[in-house]
Formats: C-alpha cells, sequence, structure tokens
C-alpha cells in the first residue's frame, strides 16, 4: 500500500491489496454474527459490544484492552488498518474514531463497507484468521475527538454546530427509538436544543457508498451548517454519529469536530437537562445549571 | 546474581505487555470466581428456527443490502436466488408480525425481521 493511506479505499483497491504484508483487515458489524455468514480474507471480527467498549462502565475501553485488541489482530505500528462493515459501517466507523482518539493513524474505512464488496461481486471466506500477538503502538487517549454533554452546552452557546444524526421521527420526539432497538431507549424523547438536523443517511448515495465532498458540502449548507466552524455530532449510542463524525473530519477535513458518544440515550435521560420536542431546533435555556457553572 | 536493568526504551514496552496479561488473567480468575460464587448459567438452548433456511436468507439478503433496503425488482432476484417464485414472496409483508414492510418503492426489514435475523444467525452458530 502506498504512504498514503485513508480515509477511504474502495473494494476493488482492497481486493488488489489484501495479500500486503502490513495489512490489517477488521470487520465491525452492528451483528457480529454476519461474520460467520462470510467475510473479506483474512479479516478479524471485532465485536463492538466487547472489543469497542468498557465491559463494566458506559465508557470507551480502556488503553491496557485496546492494546491487548490491538495486539490480538496483529495491529504493529506499521499497519495499514481497514475497518468495513453492515449497515453502511455505522460500527466500522465508531471503530474508526476509537482507534483515531488511541492514536492509530493509518486508517481507512472501506467505502460501501461489508454492502459494497458483497455486490462487487468480491469473494466471501469462511476462514477464521488466528489470533496474533503483536507489538502494537501503545494506546494514549486524545480527548479532543470526544464530546462531552458540558461540551455540547458549551458549543451550543459558542455558535457551532451540534448536529443530530438520527431519524428525522427521533429527532422531532415521536419515538425514542427505532423499532427494534428497545435497548437503546432513553427517558425522554425529542432533540437537544440548538441541535440541527442533519440524518446520516444523508452522507450515503444511492450505491451505499458516501458521497464525494462535493456533494456532502452542498448537504451542510442546505442544512445551515457552517463548515468553518467546530462540530459535535451525537445519535443515540454513538455510533451513527461516529458515521458522520467521520464525514464532517475525515473526508471534508473540518478542523474541531467531535463526537457525543453518551448522545441520545444519556442527554435523554438525565434529570433536568433541556429538550425540545418539534421539527424546529429551539434554543438553550438561560442556564442549563446541572452543566455549567452558576 | 542481580539481572542487569534493561534499558528504559525497551523495558516500558515490556512492563506494558506484563502488565496487559496480568489484567488479562485477573478477569479471567474474576470470571471463574463469580461461576464459583453464582453457579453455572443454565444453558440456553438456542432459539428453534420455525421456517426454512431459506426464508431467512432471503431476509438475510435484505439486511446485507443495508438501511436503505431493496426496490421490488431486487426483492424478485433475491427470492429468486432461493427458490422463491415471485408470487410466493407476498407472505413475508403479511399479519401482525410480518418480516418486512414496504415504503413506497423500497422493501425494509421490521423489527420482526430483524428480530428472525438474529434467530437464524444465532442457531447457525449453535
Amino acid at each position: 500500500m502506498s504512504r498514503a493511506f485513508g480515509p477511504l479505499i474502495s473494494p476493488a483497491q482492497l481486493a488488489e491489496h489484501l495479500d500486503d504484508p502490513n495489512l490489517v483487515v477488521l470487520e465491525v458489524n452492528e451483528r457480529p454474527l454476519v461474520y460467520n455468514q462470510g467475510h473479506i480474507r483474512g479479516a478479524h471480527n471485532v465485536d463492538w459490544h466487547v472489543d469497542l467498549q468498557d465491559p463494566v462502565l458506559r465508557d470507551v475501553p480502556g488503553a491496557a484492552a485496546l492494546r491487548a485488541l490491538w495486539s490480538r489482530v496483529g495491529i504493529t505500528r506499521a499497519s495499514d488498518v481497514v475497518l468495513y462493515g453492515d449497515q453502511h459501517n455505522w460500527y466500522a466507523a465508531y471503530g474508526y474514531w476509537l482507534f483515531r482518539m488511541f492514536g492509530l493513524k493509518r486508517l481507512a474505512i472501506l467505502d460501501g463497507g461489508r454492502q459494497a464488496w458483497l455486490q462487487a461481486d468480491l469473494p466471501k471466506d469462511r476462514d477464521i484468521p488466528a489470533a496474533v500477538s503483536s507489538t502494537p503502538p501503545n494506546p494514549k487517549l486524545d480527548p479532543s475527538l470526544r464530546a462531552s454533554a458540558r461540551d455540547v452546552v458549551a458549543l451550543v452557546r459558542a455558535g457551532g454546530n451540534l448536529v443530530d444524526v438520527r431519524s428525522a421521527a427521533e429527532y422531532r420526539g415521536d419515538i425514542i427509538a427505532e423499532p427494534g432497538y428497545l435497548q437503546e431507549g432513553a427517558q425522554r424523547a425529542g432533540h437537544i436544543p440548538g441541535a440541527t438536523h442533519f440524518p446520516w443517511e444523508l452522507a450515503i448515495a444511492d450505491d451505499g457508498r458516501f458521497q464525494g465532498p462535493d456533494r456532502l458540502r452542498e448537504l451542510l449548507r442546505g442544512r445551515g451548517l457552517d463548515e468553518g466552524a467546530p462540530a459535535i455530532s451525537y445519535c443515540r449510542i454513538g455510533e451513527r454519529s461516529a458515521h458522520t463524525w467521520f464525514v464532517l473530519s475525515e473526508l471534508l477535513g473540518m478542523r474541531d469536530v467531535r463526537n457525543y458518544d453518551g448522545s441520545w440515550s444519556e442527554w435523554g435521560s438525565m434529570v433536568g437537562l433541556p429538550v425540545v420536542k418539534g421539527p424546529e431546533a429551539g434554543a438553550l435555556p438561560g442556564s442549563v445549571p446541572s452543566l455549567e457553572a452558576a | 546474581m542481580i539481572p542487569e536493568p534493561p534499558s528504559p526504551d525497551g523495558a516500558i514496552p515490556a512492563i506494558r505487555e506484563e502488565l496487559a496479561r496480568v489484567r488479562a488473567a485477573m478477569q479471567r480468575i474474576e470470571a471463574a470466581l463469580t461461576l464459583l460464587e453464582n453457579g453455572p448459567e443454565p444453558e440456553r438452548p438456542a432459539r428453534a428456527r420455525t421456517r426454512p433456511d431459506r426464508y431467512y436468507l432471503v431476509l438475510l439478503g435484505v439486511y446485507e443490502r443495508g438501511r436503505q433496503g431493496v426496490d421490488s425488482e431486487q426483492f424478485g432476484r433475491l427470492g429468486a436466488e432461493h427458490g422463491y417464485d415471485r408470487r410466493g414472496l407476498g407472505g413475508y409483508f403479511v399479519g401482525a408480525r410480518a418480516s418486512l414492510r414496504r415504503d413506497g418503492d423500497r422493501i425494509h426489514l421490521t423489527a420482526e425481521g430483524l428480530a428472525l435475523i438474529d434467530e437464524y444467525l444465532e442457531a447457525a452458530q449453535a
């Protein structure tokens, strides 16, 4: 693989480089068992419930756990890491964001994900690669890629882009979660005051791949988002918002883009936080005492 | 004899690796202790599949095409790949527990359809 690498790789490019010694391919699915139905040759299955979260706290994994994962899948300082998955790369994007936040540089997403690989009729493999025991780099958390509820309030006050990437029904507060996702609930429905609705799938073209940069910029402008201002994306649990983080930060090169991984399942359950229902963005009240100093 | 201390450059990664191994061992011990304290979990039988494989494979085919679903043409082809006549595909849309729904010209999985896919994947795993 050339020294220029990422943030996207096409199925054809990946197929061509599958035997590169520094390549590490990881499949990260919403449904991890889909991997067993066939996957890209040599790809390791990364279970986002197990591998990409702390097993006890609601949090990202610690550096030691992440290092153990990187070692198991064979990541070294020289690796080119490609992530892909089902559902248009929702969870692969979450993995990308997480790995970037912990310092991995040479990362790429397979454009179109698992779906694009299958549609291109590229071969599927059922052999499960053995665990490796590589010496990976030491994960070091860069907190500037992650937002807390407090950061969200500060961003809205400063006039930044708060981007709600959920469905229109979730944004309006008609539903808390889409059917089939009852485990991702919250106590209240609606959106964060000041949030612009920019559903994640706007970034996806009809063929399942990412829209080109010009089209993405047009879509952002169409929703009133300012490419020159800081941004925070959120959804329900932080994976769709990682997808939009990837679009804004990695595909469009916007600076100061953060993923609020607590997202609606946190905001919509915290006592006393303001919520807007309906299609309008709304505005934060004069103060949010639990998140702002008096 | 006291061994020569390694250079700091080499020692830090080695110590980190050792620490990761110790942590992993602690997690295994903790899990084993929990098991001893609480007794083994009752074995869960894999959910029984109630339909032929091809029924699930059509649903899986829709899932593999992503959140945008499929159009009628693609759905017909998907059915044919698994031996269904186009007219035999209507059953997917019928009843309160239908596994697929139509949104305009697109066909999407329902929550029931997603649950059936999980059922199939779990049974395939067992």
